[in-house]
């Protein structure tokens, strides 16, 4: 059969030349597809397999073209030399072509599980990440919280009313809060407390050993009253509560002490007490008077019409008369001890207190022993009308001013002060003497009723049981301070009505 | 020690026979040009097979939805196409001189075949055509290529399995 080769021809030279473009451009596109992603597995390959198929379409076309153009210059000899090593290297192409494709697919394999590996380990690189932020932000809130949390403690541990200290199992003082120091006399941070122990301020020793003790054995105390020397001649009644705080780690054990000075609250429940007791012994007193009035009564009216109706002799009038005078004078008392007892309701009425106090100080001066001694007057001009009985209140002062000038004697100073505070709406009046004082055994007795430290005779010991009554039963107070051989002070607190002010 | 001397005479004996008389050894098998040729048909059938596999692998992994590498596949399977057809003519010409070429012109040329069969001497010439294949195989791997080049982050190797 005879057949044409121009289409063989054709399709040959035309083929190998656009296979050898082709695989350029193949080449071409791989090495910018393994450019863009050099981890990309499939882009080597894909590089590969185009740099098999370049050689073999280099080799394959050259030899075809070499083929066509020596068979057509007659010389198929040269062609024959040629031959094998183009088909040669074909197949080597081949088996590269073959080789890359078939060992990538194992390879592939292999990247897939690194890939796989790779994400794996990615997300766990993520996650820690992630978890590394969360532990950052969760920290910074803890430490937010803890920093809010210690600022919190510290300005109850700063700001409390109370004493709190901490100190080590040996009672050694490690953190004080400024009302202890202010307390236990260490409010200058000069004070070192370092090396001071909580035992040093206790008035008794065996106190301190017995909360030890009981923190020892039960790991905290609750209100146990002591008695707290912080220095020489002061003493501060004190509650005391403790606990056992067992530190974290290594850290030593300390002991939290809470002390409440609780002397104010005793001294309020004295005088209480104290109240209490006048109550008592007024109701007492006003039953007793009350059945002894009506006989004195009797008595004087009967001496008195004994006395109108008897003679001129001279010894029965003398005796009837020193009856008279007793039975008035117990009259007097028996009055008194109705006033201190029955509280009568005191007709008030808008006065000038300094006013009340200049004509009590005038008259006690013209009536008594009062010119001697020195009257210092210091009136705050302030102070406005007060709404006040003023004949029980004259009484207040006059015994306040004799008692005062009793202590005095001869020879001293009565100071009367007045100080208006707006603030609490209250009136302070202060009769100030310099006078014996009174001993501190007796200060809690001085409003008793017939308690009285004169000699007999010179006084019934109601002056200030009444005063006493006469000032609460105005809503006021009276308050004492004395000491022996420097003088005493007694202070009348009276509330200021709102309209006055 | 008599015995060491004996096997030593025997093994001197032997080599100077053997120097003294040579003949053909058979050591290395020597190579005809079919060898040549069988072995281009094997080189053709690894392509063939290589070739296969990246169709089934890709197709396995579900890379063919992507227009890139059904194009590959494509290009994959013209190879095959091609490696079949080259090797049909090396088959019929170089393997077995089914076929005899003889040029009768500088645009003709005369076809025989051992079994006088018109298809024979058809299926040869068309099948020397061979570029009607593989130019489009290779064709398809550029355009394949192109397609991969355009996806975002040339990201060519998503396994979509």
């Amino acid at each position: 059969m005879i057949l044409s080769t121009i289409p063989i021809f054709l399709v040959d030279i035309l083929g190998s030349i656009f296979m050898i473009i082709f695989s350029f451009l193949c080449l071409l596109l791989a090495h910018e597809l393994r450019s863009r992603d050099q981890n990309n597995v499939m882009g080597t390959y894909l590089l590969w397999l185009c740099y098999g198929l370049t050689g073999f379409a280099i080799s394959r076309s050259v030899g075809h073209i070499l083929k066509q153009i020596l068979f057509m210059s007659e010389q198929p000899r040269v062609w024959n030399v040629i031959r094998p090593y183009s088909g040669a290297i074909n197949s080597l192409m081949f088996v590269l072509v073959g080789s890359v494709t078939l060992f990538f697919e194992r390879i592939w394999i292999v990247y897939q599980q690194i890939s796989k590996d790779k994400k794996a380990l990615q997300f766990a690189h993520e996650e820690l990440i992630f978890l590394n932020q969360t532990l950052e932000q969760r920290v910074a809130e803890r430490t937010k919280e803890l920093a809010l949390s210690e600022h919190k403690y510290r300005r109850i541990f700063e700001v409390s009313k109370d004493m709190i200290l901490v100190a080590n199992k040996n009672g050694l003082i490690v953190d004080l809060n400024p009302v202890g120091r202010d307390i236990l006399g260490c409010q200058n941070a000069d004070v070192s407390l370092n090396g001071r122990s909580f035992q040093e301020f206790f008035a008794n020793q065996a106190h301190w050993n017995q909360i030890l003790h009981t923190i020892e054995a039960r790991g905290s105390i609750s209100n146990f009253e002591a008695d707290l020397q912080p220095r020489d001649g002061m003493t501060i009644r004190s509650l005391i509560s403790g606990s056992l705080d067992k530190g974290p780690l290594d850290e030593e054990d300390t002991i939290h002490f809470l002390v409440k000075d609780i002397g104010q609250k005793r001294l309020m429940e004295k005088q209480m007490a104290q109240a209490e007791k006048l109550a008592s012994i007024g109701q007492l007193s006003a039953g007793i008077a009350h059945e002894i009035n009506n006989p004195l009564g009797i008595i004087l009216g009967y001496s008195q019409l004994l006395l109108k109706n008897e003679g001129n002799e001279k010894e029965r009038q003398d005796d009837l008369r020193t009856i008279v005078k007793h039975a008035r004078n117990c009259k007097l008392i028996v009055e008194d001890l109705l006033n201190f007892a029955r509280e009568p309701e005191p007709k008030k009425s808008f006065i000038d207190i300094h006013g009340v106090i200049d004509e009590v100080l005038n008259f006690m001066q013209h009536h008594s022993d009062l010119e001697k001694t020195q009257i210092i007057r210091e009136f705050d001009p302030s102070v406005p009308p007060i709404e006040l009985d003023e004949k029980q209140i004259k009484q207040v002062f006059t015994n306040l001013i004799m008692n005062a000038q009793h202590a005095v004697g001869n020879n001293g100073t009565i100071k009367v002060t007045t100080k208006f505070n707006p603030a609490d709406s209250e009136l302070l009046i202060n009769v100030i003497d310099t006078g014996c004082g009174i001993e501190k055994k007796n200060l809690s007795r001085i409003f008793d009723p017939f308690f009285t430290t004169k000699p007999t005779g010179k006084g019934t010991g109601l002056g200030l049981s009444v005063s006493y009554g006469v000032v609460k039963n105005h809503g006021g107070d009276i308050l004492v301070e004395s000491e022996p051989g420097r003088g005493s002070t007694f202070t009348v607190v009276l509330p200021v009505e709102s309209e006055a002010v | 020690m008599q015995n060491k001397i004996l096997i030593s005479m025997i093994y001197l004996a032997a080599f100077c026979w053997s120097f003294f008389n040579p003949e053909q050894a058979w050591a290395a098998q020597s190579h005809g040009g079919i060898e040549g040729v069988y072995a281009h048909q094997f080189a053709h059938l690894f392509f063939i097979i290589s070739m296969g596999s990246l169709i089934y692998w890709l197709r396995q992994r579900g890379l063919v939805q992507e227009r890139g590498w059904k194009y590959i596949q494509y290009s994959a399977l013209f190879f095959i196409l091609w490696n079949i057809d080259t090797m049909t003519v090396h088959f019929l010409d170089d393997q077995f001189n089914i076929i005899q070429v003889e040029k009768i012109d500088a645009w003709q040329i005369q076809l025989n075949d051992i079994f006088n069969n018109n298809h024979i001497k058809i299926l040869y010439y068309f099948a020397t055509l061979d570029h009607l294949l593989c130019v489009p195989a290779i064709f398809f791997l550029y355009i394949g290529l192109k397609h991969l080049l355009k996806q975002p982050g040339g990201d060519a190797a998503r396994d979509r399995r």
